[in-house]
């Protein structure tokens, strides 16, 4: 019993980050139509933020945290910027977008491994490392703050959408873009903050991750797969949907590799499995959208 | 304008010259993909020997000159940069990325009789699958690490233990080699498990191995963040079994992205820093670049340098007569236990002393002394 407690948090954990990843593809997705694979390598690049700011400069956590997140605000506002609006506006097809930023996580994969050091960069804890216990449960200090600030992120997410006159005019162009268009909403700013929002979220996914798995240039692409699973097994009609995906595949992930009688090697198929029946049979995801 | 375009004629001849008058070696690395952290040292080590000799005065009286490329660790890519630099005159070809690339390139200098070597590879396949007489092989071999381990583990009388990898290529090919010898040992492996390259945490795998009991936990794995997560999930969990690990910890990275999490990890390792040989070349590293080098520097270092010993023994650029030099190899380098030489064996190609490898063991978070030399 104490193992199964003790993995719900080490899954929630994970989850939550793959909810974060999940929520930058929706945050785009829903507005724009765009996939954007290069939310992995945002992650990445708040890593190495964490890195410069938080070990090298030892800026207070609070102040470097807003820094990187709010950095990561102005890499995404700019990518679309360079890389998809002057499509858009030419009258390119759905999928130029889409091989553009598949052209930046290159370029920016590329430009972080060629600037840093090859072996992957510390990121310091914010609480340090230890173990917190309430009752059963026991998790390390980095688990439940993960889990903390991802729930306080959706929270604000859901509230956006739901409650402001701003997240009201996303859902608008969501649901027709002409439409939208016609009633007055202003069509590039809302694909401008998609893309800074959801540049924002995978940055924050990377931040937290980082003092875990460490800043390295190759950190992008599986946390890439991961949030894309989850995002495809949640679905893209809803924001909470982003965090149910994130949580289910990582509780399927970890409980298979802990209690499964198969060999340790074969649970890494678990994503893979569960992305190819949820897109066969389900592949709307477990939450639509309202109508 | 006669006379300027004579002299551009005359410059571009002494260029020409100059150039035919350097020997050329190649170097195959990875600047971008999964081997960077090990091909990068490694290739410094080569850049900074090769200047050394040349400032010597070169090989047979010529400068060497270094043609490096970059294959990503893919074997597809490696195999043509390979051609490109039998093409562009390379008499030697070292290897310093992913083992799978540097099998690829076998394919060429096969058939193209250039001599090839790889310092640092560890794999056991790559001289024994390929029949090819001009591919050697001076890395530590991964059997060679898990015998090494053991034999210092042995006092410990080990009868139940853990296997813990990672599911590189690398990762899985260290582990296969360590199962085989924990099997032939008679020792039993009550848990075998694998932490997948971008996980997030160890912690069910951890949590298996706790549940099992071994003894000692083996870890193969060769990527260092997961390496980072499984330590963590094993002080998280507050475990005690020793951990004996692969030769992946001697990478010093380790003392600062696992610092408070590594003291007491015993570890393989080809480096010695009381060796004389190692002495010496951390302070010349150390004048020439202003920087620490690590022992992957070590492995670049002796691979130029070896490439340089066979050239000089054969006495020509020859291919034909390198393979033959190269074959007689008996070289004291920087790598390997005190005393050790790199040689081939009558019908071997791989020239890392078997008894070469040393035990080390993490103290206060840094790589502290050698507690076992060898695999007696």
């Amino acid at each position: 019993m104490q193992d199964l407690l003790e993995l719900a948090v080490s899954a929630t954990a994970s989850g939550c980050i793959y909810g974060l990843i999940a929520l930058a593809y929706l945050l785009m997705i829903r507005p724009t139509g765009i996939i954007n694979f290069a939310v992995g390598e945002w992650a990445m690049v708040a890593a190495f933020g964490g890195f410069i700011l938080l070990t090298k400069y030892e800026w207070p956590y609070p102040l470097g945290m807003a820094a990187v997140v709010a950095f990561m605000f102005v890499v995404g506002w700019a990518t679309e910027r360079v890389a998809v609006r002057p499509l858009v506006e030419k009258g390119a097809p759905p999928l130029a977008p889409i091989l553009a930023l598949l052209g930046v996580l290159v370029v920016t994969r590329e430009v972080i491994s060629v600037s840093f050091p090859p072996d992957p960069l510390p990121v310091p804890f914010p609480f340090g490392i230890g173990r917190l216990e309430f009752g059963p449960v026991g998790g390390s200090y980095q688990s439940f703050f993960i889990i903390a600030v991802t729930l306080a992120v959706f929270a604000g997410a859901w509230l956006f959408f739901e409650k402001t006159l701003w997240g009201k005019s996303f859902e608008a162009v969501a649901l027709n873009r002409r439409a939208a268009a016609l009633m007055g909403i202003n069509l590039s700013r809302v694909t401008a903050l998609s893309f800074a929002g959801g540049a924002g979220a995978a940055g924050l996914a990377g931040l937290l991750v980082s003092p875990n798995i460490s800043a390295h240039y190759l950190m992008g692409v599986p946390l890439a797969i991961q949030g894309f699973t989850a995002l495809v097994i949640g679905g893209v009609g809803r924001v909470e949907g982003a965090l149910l995906g994130g949580l289910l595949l990582a509780f399927a992930e970890q409980l298979t590799a802990r209690y499964a009688p198969i060999p340790s090697g074969y649970t890494q198929g678990v994503p893979l499995l569960f992305l190819m029946i949820f897109l066969l049979v389900r592949p709307t995801g477990l939450l639509k959208a309202r109508a | 304008m006669r006379k300027l375009l004579a002299g551009l004629a005359l410059a571009a001849l002494a260029v020409n010259c100059h150039a035919q008058q350097t020997i050329k070696i190649g170097v195959i690395t990875d600047r971008v993909g999964v081997s960077k952290p090990y091909s990068e040292p490694a290739t410094e080590g080569v850049v900074f020997g090769a200047d050394e000799i040349n400032r010597r005065g070169g090989v047979l009286g010529r400068k060497i000159e270094l043609l490096i490329e970059d294959d990503q660790s893919r074997p597809d890519i490696s195999s043509a940069l390979a051609r490109k630099l039998v093409d562009q005159g390379a008499v030697f070809i070292l290897s310093v990325s992913l083992s799978p690339a540097t099998q690829q390139q076998q394919t060429v200098t096969m058939e193209a009789k250039t001599p090839q070597m790889t310092p640092m590879n560890s794999a056991d396949y790559l001289t024994t699958q390929l029949d090819n007489p001009y591919f050697w092989q001076t890395g530590p071999l991964g059997s060679t690490q898990i015998a090494t381990l053991l034999a210092h583990a042995r006092s410990k009388n080990f009868k139940r233990v853990a296997l813990i990898t990672d599911n590189s290529e690398l990762g899985q090919a260290i582990a296969k080699a360590f199962k085989g010898t924990l099997e032939k040992a008679g020792i039993q492996i009550v848990a075998d498990e694998v932490v997948a390259r971008g996980a997030t945490t160890a912690m069910p795998q951890m949590q298996k191995l706790r549940a099992a009991s071994p003894e000692a936990m083996f870890l193969a794995g060769v990527l260092t963040a997961e390496n980072v997560l499984i330590f963590r999930a094993y002080k998280e969990l507050g475990v005690k079994f020793p951990i004996h690990s692969s030769y992946n910890l001697s990478v010093p990275i380790y003392e600062t992205v696992a610092k408070g999490l590594i003291d007491g990890i015993t570890f393989v390792d080809a480096y010695d820093p009381d060796k004389e040989e190692v002495k010496t070349f951390v302070a010349a590293y150390k004048k020439g670049t202003g920087k620490d080098p690590q022992n992957l520097h070590g492995y670049g270092y002796d691979g130029i340098n070896l490439v340089a010993d066979a050239i000089r023994r054969a006495g020509s650029t020859d291919k034909e007569k390198i393979r033959e030099a190269m074959q007689q190899t008996n070289y004291a380098g920087v790598m390997g236990a005190k005393g050790m030489k790199y040689n081939f064996p009558a019908g071997k190609r791989a020239g890392f002393d078997p008894n070469g490898m040393v035990v080390r063991v993490y103290e206060k978070d840094r790589q502290g002394r050698v507690l076992h030399v060898g695999q007696k």
